[in-house]
């Protein structure tokens, strides 16, 4: 469905994701872990448009998005939810989430939206709320609703729980097993591998913007250099 | 006394209605672009005098003449974002700021050109008096208040109701969200100066039909403006209507019992009252 | 006659002829016009640029100017001063240094013609001024300086008896009172009034930009005055009159503005218009004009496809002074000759205006001419000549030379 071609990206002359080369199937959700400054953004913002691509290509769906402009790309079915939630802080939360339907000309909007807030009943709570006032976890929640209310047929969520108390840090992990429960393809960045790789169908491991291991999520858990650089053990 | 205060008042409103839709046209485009538009009081200037020319010239019913000014302010605006802005788009922000100072001398030099240094008046053929008590209303401020409430509640249900305006506050707030939601950054500054360039037309219109145009009104004006943005809050729209009533009422009535000779200084001096007790403005966030 | 002395007569007439055909090789004189051709005193500035170009024209269409054996012809050089002093120095430096002009016309702004008055008196060179009303322009004896227009509280006198006459009593003033020559035309009305108990109840200003003037007005509606009077320049004045019957103001308007109906009526309807008074210098106004005002109106208009300001003739009977002057003195060469001519001129035929001569002569010892004051009334439409307005040029010239 995605398919990542030796993808490079630099700021201002510096090179900084070395041709990486990922792909997502359908239906798939699939995991970017590493360690901080690895270039797992970069790439994600890149295949949305928001960076240009300095080499490499990115097609979807067969599709040539690489120099593709940013809101040509979610037309075509990409969505991201940013890292740091990115939401409109002086817009109310309903307002929000109808921006997520932006490009969305279809009768279904409303009733996507009162799904979103079933799903998310703090959302309904305070929909009239600036989103600048709800706390981190609920603007996490709203960012990742109004992803959705896109209908992506991607949706990348770039580190759903940095930031976040532990607790909520769980409730964000449950969301995103109901979301895949519903059969939206994934592709998730996280600096919580052990969550992430519990989550994911597969796995990147990224290295100074270079992809040094792929494979099956459990297989990535019990590798050794990978526990012991990620896990913890 | 308390008659004088209502008259005054009602005096300012007028004058703080066009304050209001300058400011309105200056904080969104700052809004979106980051931008001090200086030449967009000359540009609004522009849309006053060529009502004029139409009503006048080529007698055209000014009521007619007014639909065509104000088309002729959203394609400009188009024009000046395209031509003069999008180029600076990526630069450093000192560009834009000379594009700006720039930009305001042409359009200047344009109206000289055009419409020559001579005051011009828009002939309305409006001059009933409406009185209530001791309180006489114009026939023509009534008008301009009204047209200008209803622009400025045009212009909040464009923004808060319809898709595009909601896309409009989006990028102002964060412009690598908004491009996630599907918006198309290029385009909406063209809505944008489109918009702000019509709102300071009709601003334009009001000056040359209540008093005149002529020469270095419009930079008085786009001053003015950047008065209220501060005074209502950086990017805040209801800052911008209240900061701009607030300042043409007070215009008004400290010339009225303070002294005229100092009208234009009040704006300042009000201005820096407010930061002094509130920094971020009358309705600004605090930082 | 004796035939001997005949034949000498003839040969001298015919000597003359030979030689005033070889000798009166005609000569260009130059003249310069420093005045406000653009911005807000432009009004004034530039219909007495055109009057002095079509002055010009006259006089050399008619033979040009003749200095002893020289004939001259005129060419104008306008420079706008935009009624700015520094821009003025300059306009008058350029025309003397770089152009070598002698004679320089115009100057209808107060403060740039008291800027360029404040050095010209160590000028080779002459100046006159038109429409400028600043009292101390004509106050220091500037021996190469003359005025057509008299000071404003000349004028202002008048128009305070006139009010005194009316009988209103309380007397709010809106004026450009920052402008000196204002604010002395207000002085001299309240000497007048103060005579019959009347008093000035209010002194609000405005300035030549401002166009909202309903604060000052609703502030003046407050006390309540028997009359208003409006000082200053045209373009806030007509909005003044304008805004007063939006207050629903209804009491005697008068004012001191020498608007045209046309300058007044591109701000106001007529009706807002009716009944406002005019005090000023009669100046140019067809139903008080003279032959040569109707002339002068005529040719003016077809000339330059609109009508002549009133006090544009200020700046076209300057050239006809001047030269009257030079041929007076025989030379154009020698400003000192040509400036005290001036000094001593019976009023030129050619003139529009009509002139109140002092002892005689057109400009008194301060260099200072006096034009009849009239009252003109706003009815339907235009501007009437009601009535001269008791104006006593010789009383004045005493009081202006006891001033410094
Ligand atoms: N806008 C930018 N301009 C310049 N350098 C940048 C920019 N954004 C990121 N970088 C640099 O690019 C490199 C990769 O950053 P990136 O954000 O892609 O890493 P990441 O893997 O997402 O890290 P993290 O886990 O901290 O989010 C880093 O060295 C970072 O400093
Ligand atoms: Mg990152």
């Amino acid at each position: 469905m995605l398919s990542v071609r030796d993808l490079k990206v630099s700021y201002g002359g510096i090179e900084v994701v070395h041709g990486v080369s990922l792909d997502v199937a359908a239906g798939e959700c699939v995991a970017l872990i590493g360690a901080n400054g690895a270039g797992k953004s970069s790439t994600l913002k890149a295949i949305c448009g928001l960076v240009p691509a300095s080499g490499g290509s990115i097609s979807f769906e067969g599709n040539d998005i690489t120099r593709a402009s940013g809101h040509a790309i979610v037309r075509a079915g990409i969505t991201m939810c940013p890292e740091g939630r990115q939401v409109f802080p002086q817009m109310s939360v309903i307002q929000n989430l109808r921006m997520g339907a932006y490009t969305r000309t279809d009768p279904e909007q409303e009733a996507d939206l009162s799904r979103m807030m079933d799903m998310f009943p703090i959302l309904r709570e305070r929909q009239s709320q600036a989103a600048g006032k709800l706390s981190g976890g609920e603007q996490e929640m709203l960012a990742i609703a109004r992803a959705l209310m896109a209908r992506p047929r991607i949706c990348l969520f770039d580190e759903p729980s940095l930031g976040l108390a532990p607790k909520i840090v769980a409730s964000v992990f449950e969301t995103l097993a109901r979301i895949k429960a519903m059969g939206v393809t994934i592709l998730l960045v996280e600096q919580n591998s052990m969550m992430a790789l519990n989550l994911a169908d597969r796995a990147y491991l990224f290295e100074a913007g270079r992809i040094v291991m792929e494979g099956a999520a459990g297989a990535l858990k019990n590798h050794p250099d990978v526990m012991r650089a990620y896990l913890g053990h | 006394m308390l008659i004088e205060i209502l008259q005054q008042t009602i005096n300012g409103l007028a004058i703080g209605g066009v304050y209001v839709l300058i400011a309105l046209g200056l904080t969104t485009v700052f809004g979106i672009l980051g931008i001090a538009h200086f030449a967009h009081g000359s540009i609004s200037m522009f849309g006053g005098y060529l009502t004029y020319f139409l009503a006048t010239s080529q007698g055209l019913p000014v009521l007619a003449a007014i639909p065509v000014a104000l088309v002729a302010g959203i394609l400009l605006g188009m024009l000046v974002e395209i031509l003069a802005y999008r180029p600076v788009r990526n630069a450093n922000h000192i560009n834009a700021f000379i594009v700006a100072l720039g930009l305001t001398m042409m359009v200047e030099g344009i109206n000289l050109q055009l419409f020559g240094h001579e005051q011009v008046v828009i002939p309305t053929g409006l001059s009933r008096v409406f009185r209530l008590g001791g309180i006489t209303v114009p026939e023509l401020r009534l008008y301009v208040i009204v047209a200008a409430i209803v622009l400025v509640v045009a212009m909040m249900i464009f923004v808060e109701r319809t898709k595009t305006g909601q896309a409009i506050r989006a990028v102002a707030e964060n412009r690598d969200a908004a491009i996630l939601m599907g918006v198309n950054v290029r385009t909406i500054p063209l809505i944008v100066f489109g918009m702000s360039t019509a709102l300071g037309v009709a601003a334009g219109i009001m000056v040359g039909a209540l008093f005149a145009i002529a020469p270095g009104i419009g930079e008085g004006l786009v001053v003015k403006g950047f008065a209220v943005l501060i005074l209502g809050g950086l990017g805040s729209f209801p800052g911008a209507i209240l900061g701009g009533t607030v300042l043409g009422i007070t215009e008004s009535i400290a010339a009225g019992f303070i002294s005229s000779a100092y009208k234009d200084v009040i704006a300042f001096v009000v201005m820096i009252l407010v930061l002094l007790i509130r920094p971020q403005g009358l309705l600004g966030r605090a930082p | 006659m004796s035939k001997h002395k005949f034949t000498r007569a003839c040969a001298a007439l015919a000597l003359t002829l030979v030689a005033g055909s070889s000798l009166a090789a005609e000569k260009k004189l130059t003249v310069g016009v420093a005045d406000a051709l653009t911005g807000g005193g432009a009004v004034y500035g530039l219909p007495q640029a055109n009057a002095v170009k079509m002055a010009a024209e006259e006089i050399n269409a008619a033979g040009g100017i003749k200095a002893g054996p020289d004939i001259y012809k005129i060419d104008v050089i306008a420079y706008d001063d935009k009624a700015n002093p520094t821009e003025a120095t300059n306009a008058v430096r350029k025309l003397i240094d770089r152009d070598g002009v002698k004679y320089i016309l115009g100057f209808c702004c107060s403060g740039s013609t008291s800027a360029v008055a404040s050095f010209i008196g160590n000028e080779k060179a002459v100046m006159l001024v038109g429409n400028a009303a600043e009292r101390s322009i004509t106050t220091k004896k500037i021996p190469n300086l003359v005025r057509t227009r008299p000071p404003a509280d000349y004028t202002g006198q008048a128009a305070g008896t006139f009010i005194a006459r009316k009988g209103q009593k309380r007397i709010a003033v809106l004026g450009a009172l920052d402008v000196g020559f204002y604010a002395q035309y207000v002085d001299s009305v309240e000497r007048e009034i103060k005579k019959v108990g009347g008093e000035i109840i209010a002194r609000e200003v405005f300035s030549l930009k401002d166009r909202d003037m309903t604060p000052q007005l609703t502030k003046i509606r407050g006390l309540n005055p028997d009359a208003i009077l409006v000082v200053g320049y045209v373009e806030p004045a007509a909005f003044v009159y304008r805004q007063a019957v939006e207050l629903g103001m209804n009491i005697p308007r008068y004012g001191f503005t020498s608007g045209s109906e046309e300058q007044f009526l591109r701000v106001t309807t007529s009706e807002q218009m009716e009944g406002v008074w005019d005090l000023r210098p009669t100046e140019l106004t067809l139903l008080s004009a003279s032959k040569n005002g109707v002339a002068y109106h005529a040719n003016y208009t077809k000339k330059y496809n609109a009508s002549p300001s009133p006090s544009s003739p200020y700046a076209y009977d300057q050239l006809y002074a001047l030269k009257a002057a030079i041929e007076a003195a025989g030379t154009a060469e020698n400003t000192e000759a040509v400036a005290k001519a001036l000094r001593n001129l019976a009023v030129p035929p050619q003139v529009v205006m009509q002139y109140q001569p002092v002892d005689g002569k057109m400009f008194d010892v301060n260099g200072q001419a006096y034009t009849s004051n009239g009252a003109f009334q706003w009815q339907k439409g235009k501007w009437v000549f009601v009535e001269d307005l008791p104006s006593d040029s010789k009383a004045y010239s005493q009081f202006l030379s006891t001033l410094k």
